[in-house]
């Protein structure tokens, strides 16, 4: 039985599982989701780091080398760290527009923040194609391994069925998650679904659990705060009686730290990226962020 | 960091193909499809389908994206860097070619940097470094993109990957002027030429890269050990600026890092015939940034030093430099550091630049936004070509800003 199914898979095929480099830990476990053991995943950029400012260390131009394909977010948001790492990888198999690179926003119908008009870098760090943390809602996540799983399809064809299966139930997990959260979140009162957030990255978020942001901690993404714009803040949070500031644990937390201090709304740090091992991925992820902010909003 | 070019909106997958398909195959798994972690049993096969079925109903379906509308990327960004000064002497101690000099304003340098893809096989880069009395193309080069094996081939103008610090331009550096060992050992801009580079990442679990790269030595400016005033003519191989390169990384933990580099470099040099110059270099970047520190903290620590050996009418005389700087990052609007360097005196000097040298800066950095950074630098030089013979003390203030796309830096 074991020789007929090493035969009918092929030679070289029996042990050959397809090496995905993921920058972000999300996307690791999207990749994790939809692959199974059919695929060995790296991801480049440390779950606690952010992915805007991922240390380019050579030993991950070592992980690109070997990528049979390499998945990241797209919309600029590796711009400054990824490229590079491309070039030294000296790999054709995910250069741009080969079935080894796949980003994960192509996959996406309709992305948020997606700038009208002219883009100046006074306005601070925009991304020209949209917001890029979409990762934070589930239903995105969902059409994410979609893709994915076609992509993967096409690099392993022998395997398409069991991607396009595992992509079917990660986005079926996904929607689950995604429509439980939203009916427990509709439960909160209205004057409670407002939060200040501290960079633009919980957009998405907020679309999912239709909460609101007052404003965000920094005056422009990627600009740090000034006393002006934090004396804004205040007042917005008190007008409006927020009670809690998201943001991800890599941001510099003292602002954040005093605005909560003066207003009695709660700091709520959260973790940027879902991180590997048992007991964790992407949905673990996702989960552990709605009941830190729901537990806040709701106190 | 790029902001002006457009990129296309996302496209929708193909659902109603897609769902079709998976239907197919769904019904030849449970036959002879391939070991997974687990199998559906028929119930689950079926409610999967249907759950297939509700979802390739209740998605919209979309006709296929049109083409992209962006041209062919090509990455261009302006980088300008001026700067105040002011030293205790009047004697010019400062190397490298834009240094910021006397007392008074310096305009350093406006470097114009483009990059692209020429096809699925080429990359293309360069830099035109503007100064207020023309244009000069510091570096232009191809660079292979498809080769296998691990190699990768470079070539036209550009600078070699002796050491550390040579291969990066004035806007990379932590500090406002060259170090010393460049100018000594290299010239006012540091080793480049025309020539051909292989590089090669070895198939090893660690990151190794070796490379090897000959070019014309092109004169005082870029490679003043081999070609003195002019490039000295070629005819063999030998009569080329020949460097090799060996760089390996280990990432110590996910916190610390060690980049370690040894490169060699040969050539004719311009004392007579036959005459040749070697320089052994030595390089190390340890860096220690904690993951998870959301100021994102770094201390990183450089070191460079390089030995020469110069063969000269009846003689062979050698030299050793070596700089080393210290580079906390406190926030990422905020960074300091410290450097020394150090040059050896050449006991019998063949080329009048081979003065002992001594000198120490201070800096800090002020970054508003990746694009633009102010720095304040101090020195003290304990040169002994002074007027005074007495250390010269120098302040500097400079301002850099960035327009357009231009990618982050090499590690």
């Amino acid at each position: 039985m074991a020789l007929a199914l090493a035969l009918a898979l092929g030679p070289g095929r029996v042990d050959a599982r397809v090496s995905v480099a993921a920058t972000t830990g999300s996307l690791g476990g999207i990749v994790e989701a939809v692959g199974g053991d059919l695929v060995d995943v790296t991801v480049l950029a440390d779950p606690s780091e952010d992915p805007h400012f991922v240390d380019a260390r050579p030993n991950l131009v070592v992980v690109l080398h070997g990528a049979d394909l390499l998945v990241s977010v797209g919309l600029e948001l590796e711009v400054g760290w990824l490229p590079g790492l491309e070039r030294a990888a000296r790999n054709p198999r995910i250069a741009a527009g080969q079935p080894g690179r796949f980003e994960a926003a192509t996959a996406l119908p309709k992305l948020l923040d997606v700038p009208t008009g002219r883009i100046d870098r006074a306005q601070g760090d925009v991304h020209p194609g949209g917001n890029p943390h979409f990762l934070y809602d589930p239903r995105r996540a969902a059409e994410v391994g979609h893709a994915l799983a076609q992509r993967l399809a096409a690099i392993d064809p022998p395997n398409a069925g069991p991607y396009v299966l595992a992509a079917q139930r990660f986005a079926d997990a996904c929607r689950a998650l995604g429509a439980r959260e939203l009916q427990r979140f509709s439960a909160l009162a209205a004057e409670r679904k407002v939060v200040v957030t501290y960079h633009a990255s919980w957009v998405y978020l907020l679309d999912w659990l239709g909460l609101e942001a007052a404003t965000t901690v920094e005056p422009k993404p990627g600009v740090s705060p000034s006393p002006a714009h934090v004396a804004q803040v205040l007042q917005v949070v008190r007008a409006r009686g927020v009670r809690v500031i998201l943001q991800e644990e890599y941001y510099p937390r003292g602002t954040s730290e005093t605005l909560a201090k003066l207003t009695g709304a709660q700091l709520v740090l959260l973790e940027g990226a879902a991180r590997s091992g048992p007991g964790q991925g992407y949905l673990a992820h996702v989960q552990r962020m709605t009941e830190q902010v729901h537990a806040a909003l709701s106190r | 960091m790029t902001a002006g070019r457009g990129r296309p909106h996302a496209s929708y997958v193909q659902h109603d193909c897609k769902s079709k398909w998976v239907a197919g195959t769904l019904l030849t798994l449970g036959v002879s499809g391939p070991a997974y972690a687990s199998d559906p049993s028929p119930d689950e096969l079926k409610a999967l389908e249907a759950s297939l079925r509700a979802d390739s109903e209740s998605r919209p379906v979309a006709a296929p994206a049109p083409p992209t509308p962006v041209g062919p990327a090509l990455d261009l960004a302006l980088i300008l860097d001026v700067a105040a000064s002011w030293f205790s002497d009047d004697a010019d101690l400062q190397s490298g070619g834009h240094d910021p000099r006397g007392t008074g304003f310096t305009f350093q340098q406006l470097e114009l940097s483009a990059g692209a893809n020429v096809d699925p096989f080429f990359r293309f880069d360069a830099n035109l470094v503007f100064t207020t009395f023309g244009v000069e193309v510091e570096e232009a080069y191809a660079t292979t993109s498809a080769l296998p094996g691990g190699l990768q081939v470079r070539a036209g103008q550009f600078l070699t990957r002796f050491g550390r610090a040579n291969a990066t331009h004035p806007h990379a550096w932590s500090f406002l002027d060259q170090n010393l060992v460049l100018g000594r050992m290299f010239g006012s801009e540091g080793n480049r030429g025309l020539g051909a580079e292989v590089s090669w990442l070895a198939p090893l679990p660690w990151f190794v890269e070796l490379s090897v790269s000959g070019i014309e030595g092109s004169g005082e400016c870029c490679a003043r050990s081999h070609a003195s005033a002019e490039a000295l003519p070629v005819e063999t191989p030998a009569d080329l600026v020949s460097t090799v390169a060996l760089k390996q990384f280990f990432p110590l933990s996910p916190s610390l890092s060690l980049l370690f580099g040894a490169s060699f470099q040969t050539g004719p040099n311009a004392s007579g015939r036959e005459n040749r110059s070697e320089l052994y270099g030595a390089d190390l970047f340890l860096r220690w940034r904690p993951v998870g520190s959301p100021n994102r903290f770094s201390l990183n620590w450089e070191s460079e030093a390089i030995h020469r050996r110069q063969q000269v009418p009846r003689a062979v005389v050698t030299d050793t430099g070596a700089s080393t700087q210290l580079v906390a990052q406190w926030t990422p609007e905020w960074s300091t550091g410290l450097r020394g360097e150090w040059l050896e005196a050449l006991d019998e000097d063949p080329w009048a630049q081979g003065e002992a040298r001594t000198r120490g800066s201070a800096q800090a950095t002020w970054c508003p936004s990746h694009f633009s950074r102010v720095r304040l630098q101090l020195n003290v030089d304990d040169a002994t070509t002074g007027s005074t013979n007495a250390p010269v003390w120098g302040a500097m203030l400079g301002l850099e800003v960035v327009t357009g796309s231009h990618g982050g830096h090499g590690y």
